[in-house]
């Protein structure tokens, strides 16, 4: 897949990603002579950053880190590009003096240590060309202030024994409310929905597979429902309830992005 | 972002320290949405002792220095360590050497060598309105609150950078919109002195990248220094106003914000914050630097009250010259007065492993820069209990 993000410094590189998820500082966190990630908190901590892409929300602590990363490629171990959610200063000013490509605006979430990346700051885009990107659609069917959950059977292809909204991939081009109205009928035999409220996607990482959720609140009418094979069992929830279930991931965010 | 002819030009024909200064500009305006570069009077840069610099920072400017000359009135934090004083002190050699290398690349590029983190009580003193490209958190946040200058919270490299164009972009604190208050505080305890400190502790813990506006008392000059040092270290804060005190409060457009109030409660949490239990092997003052006031009001305390622990104090050149007399004072009773360094970039690990200051600044600071615990509490009051 290839995502959109903001060029900061222009450039071209390829590599293999390392993502930290959370924020480093390179003054301190990063040993200025052989690249190595010391901070003690950091999940890739003994990690090097030479010849890597390196993903992470934002960089912290002293804008001195600037230096250390120009120190770094003075010393041919910087890591090849990087790509941020958000650039400050820190990070703008290194990747200038170093001369390291960087996009920013860019959902850094979505990178795993070990994916293969191709950076084109130039052309503001970063390609994960081992990953796919397939398109969901996760509905939500409402009734007396509760939402309709499925628990997801051992025949389907992801998320067995998960619970989650009624889904299921676009199939095609096809407009994403097509897809919900006939996942919906499909797996739960209710006809005569009528849409409450459509999200903005959101998006979310699984093994190879970034999977665009196109998320949607639907007022169901009586009547009983009826699962198919797809799903063995099934709640009428309060939606506070959604974060503590057992679910396939983002289904509480999925949810939100309704209501917003 | 738009540039003018003389501006592409720079960044196009330049020499290779103005070209990279440029780019560096450009890049932070384009990252920050600024519409365009604006002429500074002058600059304040961060990032002359090995400690804060690194060998990594060393090399660079060294590089940098070879082709960048400053387009405006520049001046620099402080080093290290007291040139006079190294030996004395037990400073290893290596690290006189690094910042030798330091001092004399700041030199090359006409750098003022003030050495001090506040160029604002040593004659760099920007007017209102004045637009400048500061780094070192405390003395932007007086710059832009006590003077009602205009500057960013620049870091050591792009503040660098502006002082080498003499530009910066035209972005948040630059702009009327950014330096409105955020939150509203009334104070109705007495807040003097080392109090200042705790306040600022207090505020900046929570007000992050906020404005936050203080009402319900006033403060001197070096009040507000401390009270500023304190607020930009606890928070991201590069402005602040007190009503009826600070220049540009009646903009501060507070109508729709509700105010907090702080007690005795506030500033008691925020000093066990930051203060241990411990009996302090030294006492440090001088994060910022101390003025030549401050230096006098000092002097006077060491000689009444016979601190048996060392008392460093550390001032810029120019205060310690305004007020030699309190200087040699201090020093006659066995204490140490240090200039072009201040508390948190010396090697304080080298003499103290506790250390009690009345500063937030030093509080925050001392324990990550100079691996230091810290006993957080008013100068009279630590004379008083370990005298």
């Amino acid at each position: 897949m290839i995502l959109p993000g903001r060029r900061v410094v222009g450039g071209r590189a390829e590599g293999t990603v390392l993502a930290s998820e959370r924020a480093l500082s390179f003054l301190g966190g990063v040993d200025a002579a052989t690249g190595e990630i010391r901070d003690p908190e950091s999940p890739i901590r003994g990690e090097r950053l030479a010849g890597r892409i390196l993903s992470l929300p934002h960089a912290k602590g002293s804008t001195v880190g600037s230096y250390v990363l120009y120190g770094l490629r003075k010393r041919d171990v910087a890591p090849a590009a990087i790509a941020a959610s958000r650039a400050e200063t820190i990070l703008a000013v290194g990747a200038v003096i170093a001369d390291v490509p960087l996009v920013d605006s860019v959902p850094t979430e979505l990178f795993v240590t070990g994916d293969r990346a191709i950076v084109d700051a130039t052309h503001a885009a970063i390609e994960l060309p081992d990953v796919q990107e397939r398109s969901v659609v996760s509905c939500f069917l409402e009734r007396q202030g509760r939402v309709l959950v499925v628990r997801r059977s051992e025949k389907v292809g992801s998320f067995r024994g998960k619970w989650s909204g009624i889904s299921g991939f676009l199939e095609g081009a096809e407009d994403p409310e097509v897809s919900a109205l006939r996942e919906i009928e499909e797996e739960t035999s209710l006809t005569e929905v009528s849409r409450i409220a459509r999200g903005s996607p959101i998006l979310s990482r699984g093994g190879d597979t970034v999977y665009r959720i196109h998320p949607f609140r639907f007022h169901a009418p009586l009547g009983d429902v009826h699962l198919d094979w797809e799903n063995v069992d099934y709640r009428w929830v309060d939606p506070a309830e959604l974060p503590r279930l057992d679910s396939v991931p983002k289904l509480a965010a999925a949810y939100r992005a309704t209501l917003a | 972002m738009d540039l003018t002819r003389d501006e592409e030009r720079l960044l196009s024909e330049g020499t290779p320290a103005e070209r990279m200064s440029m780019k560096i500009l450009v890049t932070l305006g384009d990252v920050y949405g600024a519409d365009r570069l604006i002429p500074i009077t002058g600059a304040h840069i961060s990032g002359a002792s090995p400690k804060t610099l690194g060998d990594a920072g060393v090399g660079f400017l060294e590089e940098f220095a070879t082709t960048a000359r400053v387009r405006v009135r520049t001046t620099v934090n402080p080093t290290g360590m007291d040139p006079d004083r190294w030996r004395e002190l037990g400073v290893p050699e290596s690290v006189l050497r690094t910042q030798e290398r330091i001092v004399a690349s700041y030199a090359r590029m006409g750098v003022e060598p003030t050495f001090s983190c506040t160029p604002y009580q040593i004659g760099h003193r920007p007017k209102r309105g004045e637009h400048v490209a500061w780094a070192e958190s405390s003395a932007v946040v007086f710059a832009n609150a006590v003077l009602g200058a205009r500057t960013n919270r620049e870091g050591g490299p792009s503040a660098l950078a502006a002082a080498v164009v003499g530009r910066t972009p035209n972005f948040g604190l630059h702009l009327d919109e950014n330096r409105r208050a955020t939150h509203v505080f009334d104070v109705p305890v007495p807040i003097s002195g080392y109090r200042l400190s705790l306040l600022g502790l207090h505020i900046g813990e929570i007000v992050g990248e906020g404005v936050p506006y203080l009402r319900g008392f006033t403060a001197t000059e070096d009040e507000l220094k401390v009270f500023g040092a304190a607020l930009a270290s606890a928070g991201a804060v590069g402005m602040f106003h007190v009503e009826g005190l600070t220049p540009e409060w009646r903009e501060a457009d507070t109508e729709a914000l509700s105010p907090l109030i702080i007690d005795e409660a506030d500033l008691l949490a925020a000093r066990d914050r930051h203060s241990t239990e411990g009996v302090p092997d030294a006492i440090g003052l001088g994060s910022p630097q101390l003025s030549a006031d401050e230096l006098r009001a000092v002097a006077d305390l060491l000689g009444r009250y016979r601190p048996r622990q060392r008392v460093f104090v550390f001032t810029s050149r120019a205060a310690r010259t305004d007020a030699m007399d309190a200087a040699r004072r201090i020093e006659a009773l066995g204490h140490v007065v240090l200039v072009d360094t201040c508390l948190e970039v010396s090697p304080m690990e080298l003499w103290a492993r506790t250390t009690a200051t009345p500063s937030g600044k030093g509080a925050i600071y001392l324990p990550t820069l100079c691996g230091q615990r810290v006993v957080l509490d008013d100068l009279e009051e630590l004379l008083r209990r370990f005298a």
